[in-house]
């Protein structure tokens, strides 16, 4: 098909894949029109506040309830007891573990759920949390998770003290989760013993927490005349949540109906499903009225989904031009009290064995060892296609160690280490196929943007005058889109997705998916895909998500499968459209299937174009008794799409900081962003999701991190403490592109939310790390804040004038 | 969070009279700006509340104190708070060794060795401050102590009182009126100290 000007017209009126079109969903966000959980206002509805453990470890002695039930307002207060005899105490976790939904024996962190005040508004209902009177005898605390073992360790979990394994294998110690491996060991040992260099670091990647602005809460109503349950919840996979809430409550899952509604952002906070959500639903069950549970930001930052806690050491082997031989890395994950963070049955430590990243590594072993500490569970959250950031870290750190130990530049070994363009599709050593891939290019682009050879030789100037300049380089290869239901479940349930559509008379139509937008542009994206498909515009194409009513089942938003797999299952239902929609036309335009031709919104007829049906007309002829013998009305389709092979989006991010010896500040000059997310949907909406996960991993590099005392106490858990960035610290972003297409997606994307986050991290590490690189210093643990960068100037002796 | 607070304080009377007083809880706790027993369970443990404002929260613990080691020899006595703050939201532990040691001319120091434990909110929001606010509240318990000890000294130097039954009990009246926190002095006391914090050099 050669592309006329009134082709491009056509094309051009779909609004389809390509155009950096505005955002659908934006109009309603702008107005103030959005409808969030906490915007539910239900006829009766009643309020729940969770009293929380103040200590990190304790016995419960008592609850005494007396004078929170005095509280004017108070209607109820639910304890552990209360749960029992449904049998809601103790729920399943997404990790295999069963989590505590109120404490009633033990609390094993801090802020820990031990009862919930039901009460006629919300600040009767705080202000009976606070007239509980618990008794608790504290115990002592582990937070350090190298302590978690030792022999004399305190048991953290009393309930599983007895169990030999907890969902993933054999565990050694009451505190021991599992221990996961990958690779090949001995042959990795081998290559170490024998090899021209080799270089070992400790690397952390702290706790940190993504702090989505709207917090968890939801809004729980049954019906006890009906029977059937309605939850109002963030959530960014609700048909997973209504499963496992069929499966707790007993409920039939037909009875039970999740709506996601807008969400406030959700960066793997809103996967699981907290103890909250699940009094308000049991206190609906028993009052029979609605019951809206809100966390507070303290909550948020203590208790639900953190990030990392991974304490890794990365040792590479190499010959003596930098050649990466072997890779062996492990980590000690601090999984918090209970093992709720999301994974797959097969994967307890995720994707992390995608840590030899864009190199060609011959032979590779990884170990994690997961445990158990005083401190909130979680793990998987923050822009982070389970555990991605973690392996991309210690990858990108560790290349960089290796150069300095050879004195090769940071940009140079990496180009040694590249998988070559033709050697796409390639099965790393620890056995993920990277289904393509050019990473020489995007590098060179990237280095002559912003003239890398220029920057070296101002840093060797500056260095002469005693100043700190660092450029970070990070190429990373990252791996989203879980996936193939062969290598990825969730309780069971594979991790498939899926796209209803149906096409109106009128020729606009609506379709249904089972992701969840927490703010990505699904309602703009998708249509586009479909609008482009089926040669609809975008404009007419509602996209409707997150009411299980409505919906097919689909495992929800998260670890950037949207695009891979819910939009993989737009283009192949839209395609099932076209199909039939192909039959019709050779049925109105009296001809063969085969003679007809596609273009842009119509079938025509090939060698003779004016004979045409547009999508339009179809729609409508579709509707009517015009059509071929035995076919039913109606245009619409189902598709439950399992993707053959996750995919894998790479980039090249350069970034250059100037570093004050005497302050320890850090400023960021430039920051130079190319990604490759394979076809590009939307430009504009890429570009914002490229701004955000960059700006976040600049959180992250420069400021975020939960500490703890050696009680347990969480120190970091209100804005006062937990760094935010704002306009104000946020730097410039420059970005760029290159596009490779995934060559196993129906349109060639490959997803791009994470990128920048999993990317942006080292490539800030490795940044300040290099403006210490001439002094000796090979890595810096996050968060590189001025005071700790001033006590590496310390250290150094060059904090003074 | 643990604070470690290790302090001497002279005192204005002889090591016997310090020690009297000393062993008498409800006395002590009445120096203690805030603090209050309210319930005597037996022979060495009380019941008691104190009130206190760390940061920017008033907070109300509620707990019990358990006197143990009582070392006459020695002058020496060991007590163990424990309590949770009336919200719920913030726990508290204390483990402190008190001794009286006697001190040139025939008076003695007050010597106080103690383990002070937060949990909670106390801990995440009042953490920062607690060591400065700790010392304000300890510096007005040591005087209200020396006030106290002093008075008893007097009332001991005083000819008997016909009936004698003045003599059991230290005179509690003083410390009422100093049993309120004076806020307003304590928040500048605070605010110099941490000034003074911002421009001394910082030890890393």
């Amino acid at each position: 098909m050669t592309a006329t000007k009134e082709t491009l017209e056509r094309e051009a009126k779909l609004n389809g894949v390509g155009v950096s079109r505005l955002r659908k969903e934006d109009a309603r966000f702008i107005r103030g029109k959005g409808t969030y959980v906490d915007d539910i206002k239900l006829p009766g509805m009643l309020f729940g506040a969770i009293v929380r453990s103040p200590y990190a470890h304790a016995r419960i002695k008592s609850i005494d309830k007396t004078k929170a039930l005095a509280v004017p307002g108070v209607v109820a207060v639910l304890v552990a007891d209360d749960l029992k005899p449904v049998k809601l105490d103790w729920m399943p976790t997404l990790g295999g573990d069963v989590q505590a939904v109120l404490a009633g024996e033990k609390v094993c962190f801090q802020l820990q759920e031990v009862a919930m005040v039901i009460a006629r508004d919300r600040y009767s209902a705080a202000d009976g949390a606070d007239m509980v009177e618990v008794d608790y005898e504290e115990l002592p605390a582990i937070v350090d998770p190298h302590k978690a073992m030792a022999a004399d360790a305190p048991i953290i979990r009393e309930d599983i003290a007895g169990k030999d394994e907890v969902g993933h294998g054999k565990r050694t110690h009451p505190n021991h989760i599992f221990t996961w491996e990958a690779g090949d060991k001995a042959g990795t040992d081998a290559v170490f013993a024998s090899a021209a260099v080799t270089v070992r670091e400790e690397i952390l990647n702290p706790r940190v927490h993504p702090c989505p602005l709207e917090t968890c809460g939801c809004v729980a109503s049954f019906d006890k005349v009906t029977g059937q349950l309605t939850v109002y919840i963030t959530s960014q996979a609700p048909h997973l949540v209504r499963t496992v809430v069929a499966m707790l409550s007993g409920i039939p899952e037909s009875k039970i109906r999740i709506i996601g509604g807008d969400i406030g952002g959700g960066f793997g906070n809103k996967v699981p499903i907290y103890p909250g959500y699940v009094i308000a639903i049991v206190a609906s069950i028993v009052t029979g009225v609605p019951i809206k549970w809100i966390e507070s930001r303290i909550d948020n930052i203590s208790t639900t989904g953190f990030a990392r806690d991974y304490h890794g050491i990365g040792e590479l082997a190499a010959d003596k031009d930098g050649r990466i031989k072997a890779l062996r890395f492990s980590a000690l994950a601090d999984h918090g009290a209970f093992n709720s963070h999301v994974s797959a049955t097969k994967l307890p430590a995720g994707l992390f064995s995608i840590c030899t990243g864009s190199y060609d590594i011959p032979m590779s072993y990884c170990r994690v060892d997961a445990v158990y500490t005083n401190k909130a569970p979680g793990g998987v959250a923050y822009r982070c296609s389970l555990r991605v950031t973690e392996a991309v870290y210690l990858i990108e750190r560790m290349i960089d160690v290796l150069a300095q130990k050879l004195g090769l530049d940071k940009a140079e070994i990496r180009r040694r280490n590249f998988i070559k363009a033709d050697k796409f599709p390639y099965t790393t050593s620890f056995g993920w196929t990277i289904d393509s891939g050019n990473y020489h290019a995007a590098l060179d682009k990237v280095l002559k943007a912003v003239d890398y050879a220029g920057l070296r030789k101002e840093q060797a100037e500056k260095r002469t005058k005693g100043e700190l300049m660092g450029i970070g380089v990070c190429t990373f290869t990252e791996i989203v889109g879980a996936g193939p239901t062969k290598v990825c479940d969730i309780l069971g349930i594979g991790l498939f997705d899926s796209c209803d559509i149906r096409v109106n008379p009128t020729g606009s139509a609506i379709a249904r998916l089972g992701t969840m937008s927490q703010g990505q542009g699904h309602a703009t994206t998708y249509a586009q895909i479909i609008a482009t498909e089926l040669g609809l515009s975008s404009d007419e194409i509602q996209i409707e998500e997150g009411d299980t009513d409505k919906a097919p089942y689909g495992a929800g938003t998260w670890g950037s499968r949207s695009t891979p797999v819910g939009g993989a299952a737009a283009a192949m239902a839209a395609r099932k459209i076209r199909a039939k929609a192909q039959k019709i036309a050779a049925h109105l335009l009296e001809v063969g299937e085969g003679d007809l031709e596609w273009e842009v919104d119509r079938y025509k007829v090939k060698g003779n174009p004016a004979q045409s049906k547009t999508m339009k007309e179809i729609a409508m002829a579709a509707h009517t008794s015009n059509l071929p013998p035995g076919m039913e009305q109606g245009l619409d389709a189902t598709e439950y799409y399992d993707p053959p092979n996750l995919t894998y989006p790479f980039g090249a991010y350069v970034c250059v900081v100037d570093i004050d010896r005497l302050t320890g500040e850090t400023k960021v000059r430039r920051f130079y962003a190319l990604d490759d997310c394979g076809t590009r949907i939307n430009p504009m909406i890429i570009e914002g999701q490229i701004h955000g996960g960059l700006t976040e991993a600049f959180a992250v590099a420069f400021g975020q991190a939960i500490p703890f005392d050696e009680n347990g106490n969480h120190l970091g858990n209100s804005f006062m403490d937990y760094f935010l960035p704002t306009a104000v610290e946020t730097p410039h972003w420059e970005t760029d592109h290159t596009v490779t297409p995934s060559p196993h997606h129906p349109i060639g994307a490959k997803g791009v939310a994470e990128s920048p986050h999993v990317g942006g991290i080292p490539c800030f590490s490795n940044a300040v790390v290099d403006a210490f690189a001439h002094l000796g210093v090979t890595h810096m643990d996050m968060p590189h804040t001025a005071f700790r960068v001033w006590q590496q100037c310390k250290a150094l002796g060059i904090d003074t004038r | 969070m643990k604070v470690q607070i290790d302090k001497r304080y002279p005192l204005p009377c002889s090591p016997e009279i310090a020690w009297e007083f000393l062993q008498n809880i409800e006395s002590v706790a009445g120096c203690m700006p805030g603090a209050k027993i309210t319930e005597r369970i037996d022979a060495g443990r009380y019941k008691g509340t104190v009130t206190t404002k760390v940061g920017p929260a008033t907070m109300s613990f509620r707990g019990e104190v358990e006197m143990t080691e009582v070392d006459a020899s020695a002058r020496s006595l060991r007590l163990l708070g424990k309590g949770t703050d009336t919200t719920g939201s913030s726990g508290a532990s204390m483990n402190l060794t008190a001794r009286i040691e006697p001190a040139e001319a025939g008076l003695c120091t007050l010597v106080g060795v103690s383990e002070l434990s937060m949990s909670g909110k106390a801990a995440a929001f009042g953490g920062r401050m607690m060591s400065t606010v700790g010392d304000q509240i300890l510096k007005q318990f040591a005087d209200n102590f020396a006030a106290q000890v002093s008075a008893l000294q007097a009332l001991r130097a005083a000819p008997a009182a016909p009936g004698g039954a003045a003599n059991s009990a230290p005179a509690a009246a003083p410390a009422a009126a100093a049993r309120q926190l004076n806020l307003l002095a304590l928040a500048w006391t605070i605010f110099k100290d941490w000034l003074r914090g911002l421009f001394s050099k910082r030890a890393a």
